[in-house]
């Protein structure tokens, strides 16, 4: 058995779920479901984590939680992003952009 | 925001917590319901989809549990869950838990009494109407650093005048005094006040009116306690004429309940604003006044420089290097309190300091029984701090629990501290817990937590799981540094003790030095009179003392009565007066040198009735009247002081009492110690009633007795009003004087030796502790040696050597301690050095001692070691 990795990168999961909410509101499996179609099947969240991670981001005021229906009726918790929210993504796609074209100058120059 | 919906949220979830469970649950199930549909529309079984779906994101449990643990609410939750576990941990660990409670219940009461105390008299604003802005003004002397509370009156009338920053300035002056009513006279404290005094203190009365100018001699303002004794209430006291000093005075106003400023005052006399006593040499008032509200104190202390040097130029012999100043009037107020109260409340600190090493003690010697238990812990991958996580809990239960007892404790001993208190202690009706005291207690214990708990808790990080495993403690093979540790808190709480007992044998030395002290006259079998009759002109006065000659000698006739006299300045009473004198053709006079005396108006016979040596010369007699020549007689250190080796009959003397007549001094008697035994025998100038009429009249009439003092009370009183019924008077014995006047030596002596004992004790105990744990952990070591042929006496000298080897440390660190904090306490004490070797030794051999005594029990019970048992124990 040797399968690629799929863990998301540490410490990037809340840009993730950010970047996801701020096309529309959705819920934890929407969010899930996104991330993995988007990454083409290279990133695979796992719901515990990605629960904690709503739950940590509504309460840090990033994010808007409400209970509502889906689109095959089911009650679901929809997240939205909040303009504070809104603003930590900013920051942090910033930021992961610095740190990743670092990286990539890193590895071309070795190689 | 962020933070406060952090605090929201997580406190919502703890308040409703199975709502939020309901929520995490939907939450999950949706989810998974999600992926299981998404399966099934791939084409799977709904079984095959469940099993799918589990694999692919583990059980709903779980994620249900790791959405639900994060956050800081489960912090708390998992906290109260070790709480729970150290309850029944102490519950379990009865004797432990007892001894740690109690020991920290008796550091956290001693700190919580004192500090109730501290904080009503120190620290609690005055009651008065904005008192952070009320003042007193004092008298400094730049030159010699000299200061008095007491201001003259055209000094203070100045700086009404002139400083900006205070908004009204009062003046007052006063004392105990008689007030007499229409049908009896009481003794109270009577203040004279200017107009300006109710604005000072913002004071409303609560019926009538307050003064004005036209009211000075006239009017006075009374307490509502004083209208309610003496005529049933504020309405029916209103109107009424009263007496003092024969000036009939109408009552026009009440003040409330609790005003009682200066010095317990129930009769405030109007006084006019420009102060009576134009001299700028005579001290005669006290001052108060109000900032005002823009102005700062250092602001209005400079202003004062300023005024006080204009003054000096003004007058520059009166006025020579005076310099009025300001301080805060609660500070004026509680000044005098302040050493005694620091000094207590470092005594109570160094008990509490104490109690903490013992507990950490206790704490450390635990957490060696259950090194294997935390061993295990970290073996199974705890952290740090849930390694820790049992300790702390075990010592906030233990100090949250000490801090309760402690304030069931305080609440007595504050009552018995009030009781004991000397009268002299300000503000000593306000004392009581209250809620600053509380919070106080609880950061106490919250401290207590921390410090009983840094060792033992970083002691638990350091286990190492594969050591301690393999280590079996019966064996004796305990770890150096744990032994280090536990020796060296003995060692800190022995040094603390003795600093404690250093103390308290200082002060107790300074007591019975002031107790045994010759006073230079008799004070037993001594009922005091304090008799004030009215008298307002000089036919009055010269009544009074024909009335008073005729009480004496009735009242010595009296069965049971020895001999009677009268004075004004009885040593250690209230009416005593000083000041400059001057002898006639004297070198020293004529060289511009002043010297100082106590002031005494004495009747015929009262150094024989004091027992006070008359060492040349003759006492007064009925010949020194008010028309022939006027007489004195002086204390041996006068005599000494102004006339040397030369003989001072036959010269003059003069003194600035009331009148500026030459005196001859006719004798010569024993120097007294004056206001206390603390006080140095010095020089005093004995002056006739009979010439003195006006300062006759408020007098001690001392009566030396047979049978006991008070016994004689109700005749006395009798022959008195018999003689005037408008004398008031107040009833007391020479001892009870002399023992308020060492009230506070005795107050201090009494509330440190009791500290020093409390300390012992609890330094028995830590000895005990430490001594019973290591002989329990050499227990094998005892038996392999008694084993090969080692005698009783070794062990047992073995265990003590240990014990006095650990007091000896302990001593010699509280010796250099106190060396260094002798010097705080060198103003408290009388007759003894702070550096006093006797106190010294005393402390250390109690400290040894205890520390046998705390080991001998210990140290038996190791000579008691069988050793086929020791060694078969395992």
């Amino acid at each position: 058995m040797d399968d690629p990795n799929t863990d998301v990168i540490q410490g990037t999961l809340d840009m993730l779920i950010l970047k996801t909410l701020s096309l529309e509101p959705m819920h934890g499996f929407g969010i899930a479901r996104r991330v993995e179609q988007i990454s083409r099947g290279v990133f695979k969240v796992n719901p515990g984590s990605l629960l904690t991670a709503l739950q940590r981001l509504e309460r840090a005021g990033w994010l808007d939680a409400e209970w509502s229906n889906t689109a095959n009726s089911r009650r679901a918790k929809f997240y939205s992003l909040t303009r504070a929210g809104k603003k930590q993504l900013e920051i942090e796609t910033r930021d992961w952009t610095r740190r990743a074209s670092a990286i990539a100058r890193l590895l071309k120059a070795e190689a | 925001m962020s933070l406060w919906r952090q605090f929201t949220r997580g406190l919502r979830s703890l308040t409703h917590s199975s709502q939020a469970d309901r929520d995490v649950a939907d939450e999950v199930n949706q989810y998974f319901e999600e992926v299981k549909a998404e399966l099934m529309s791939k084409g799977l079984s709904e079984q095959d989809a469940k099993r799918a779906a589990r694999l692919e994101s583990g059980s709903m449990a779980q994620v249900r549990d790791q959405v639900r643990s994060d956050g800081w609410e489960n912090a708390l939750t998992s906290f109260a869950a070790d709480l729970r576990f150290a309850m029944r941990q102490l519950i379990k660990h009865k004797s432990f838990a007892a001894t740690a409670i109690l020991t920290l219940a008796l550091g956290i009461g001693a700190n919580t009494a004192i500090f109730t105390v501290v904080q009503s008299i120190l620290l609690a604003p005055l009651s008065y109407k904005d008192a952070d802005r009320i003042i007193a003004l004092n008298t400094r002397w730049t030159d010699t650093g000299h200061q008095s509370t007491r201001v003259t009156g055209p000094d203070a009338e100045d700086v009404r005048a002139r400083a900006r920053s205070l908004e009204a300035v009062s003046l007052y002056s006063g004392g105990q005094m008689g007030v007499q009513l229409r049908d009896h006279a009481v003794f109270t404290v009577v203040t004279g006040v200017d107009p300006d005094f109710a604005h000072v203190f913002g004071l409303q009365p609560i019926a009538g009116r307050l003064f004005n100018e036209a009211d000075a001699h006239r009017a006075v303002l009374v307490s509502e306690q004083f209208a309610r004794d003496n005529f049933g209430g504020s309405q029916a006291g209103l109107g009424q004429t009263i007496h003092i000093e024969n000036e009939a005075v109408q009552i026009a106003g009440i003040l409330p309940e609790g005003f009682d400023f200066p010095a317990k005052t129930q009769v405030w006399e109007a006084l006019p604003e420009r102060p009576e006593s134009r001299s700028r040499t005579a001290f005669n008032y006290r001052a108060v006044g109000r900032l005002r509200s823009d102005v700062s104190l250092a602001v209005a202390r400079a202003e004062l420089n300023g005024i006080s040097r204009r003054l000096e130029a003004a007058y520059p012999a009166d006025n020579r290097k005076k310099q009025l100043t300001l301080v805060l009037l609660q500070q004026a107020m509680t000044g005098n309190a302040r050493p005694t109260l620091l000094l207590l409340s470092g005594a109570v600190a160094l008990i509490l300091l104490i109690a903490c090493v013992n507990v950490t003690h206790l704490q450390l010697v635990r957490s060696m029984e259950r090194q294997r238990e935390l061993a295990i812990r970290a073996a199974l991958g705890s952290s740090r701090w849930q390694l820790m996580r049992p300790v702390v809990a075990e010592s906030l239960l233990i100090s949250i629990a000490g801090g309760l007892f402690g304030i069931v404790m305080a609440v007595p001993a504050v009552h018995a501290l009030v009781a004991i208190a000397p009268k002299e202690l300000p503000r000593a009706a306000e004392i009581h817990l209250n809620l600053w005291v509380l919070a106080f207690t609880l950061a106490l214990s919250l401290l207590a937590t921390v410090v009983s708990s840094l060792l033992p808790a970083y002691r638990a990080t350091q286990v190492d799981p594969s050591e301690a495993l393999k280590q079996d403690s019966s064996r004796g093979m305990t770890q150096h540094k744990a032994t280090v540790l536990r020796n060296g808190l003995v060692v800190a709480e022995v040094a603390a003790t003795f600093v404690l007992a250093a103390s308290a044998g200082l002060l107790l030395r300074t007591m019975a030095t002031l107790i045994a002290r010759d006073m230079g006259y008799q004070t037993a079998q001594m009922l005091v009179v304090d008799a004030d009759a009215p008298a307002h002109t000089m036919e009055d006065a010269q009544r009074v003392v024909r009335q008073y000659d005729i009480l004496f000698a009735q009242l010595a006739a009296l069965p049971g009565v020895e001999h009677v006299a009268g004075i004004m300045g009885l040593p250690t009473g209230e009416h005593g007066s000083n000041g400059y004198y001057k002898v006639k053709d004297s070198p020293r006079a004529a060289a511009g040198h002043e010297s100082q005396a106590d002031f005494s108006v004495a009747s015929p016979g009262y150094f024989q009735k004091m027992s006070i040596p008359i060492k040349r010369g003759r006492d007064f007699a009925s010949q020194d009247s008010y028309d022939n020549q006027f007489v004195a007689v002086i204390s041996a250190s006068l005599a000494r002081q102004s006339f040397g080796d030369s003989d001072p009959i036959g010269r003059q003397i003069q003194c600035g009492l009331d009148s500026d007549n030459w005196m001859t001094v006719i004798g010569v008697v024993g120097d007294v110690r004056q206001e206390s035994p603390a006080a140095k025998p010095g020089p005093t100038l004995y002056m006739p009633m009979a010439q003195h009429p006006f300062f006759a009249t408020e007098i001690h009439i001392a009566l030396r007795t047979q049978v006991k003092p008070l016994v004689l009370m109700n005749a006395v009183q009798q022959k008195v009003l018999e003689t005037n019924p408008q004398i008031a008077l107040h009833f007391t014995t020479m001892d009870a004087m002399l023992g308020s006047s060492i009230a506070t030596e005795r107050f201090r002596a009494a509330l440190v030796s009791s500290f020093a004992g409390i300390g012992l004790l609890l330094a028995m105990l830590g000895v005990y502790g430490t001594i019973s744990y290591t002989v329990a952990q050499q227990r094998f070591e005892i038996g392999v040696r008694m084993a090969f042929g080692a005698e009783k006496d070794r062990i047992l000298r073995m265990i003590l050597r240990h014990a006095v080897r650990l007091a000896c440390f302990g001593v010699a660190l509280g010796l250099a301690s106190s060396l260094f904090l002798a010097r705080l306490i060198a103003g408290m004490l009388v007759g003894v050095r702070p550096l006093d070797p006797l106190s010294l030794s005393t402390a250390a051999l109690l400290l040894l001692l205890t520390a046998i005594v705390a080991a001998l029990a210990p140290a038996r019970r190791a000579t008691r070691v069988e050793p086929m048992l020791a060694l078969r124990a395992e």
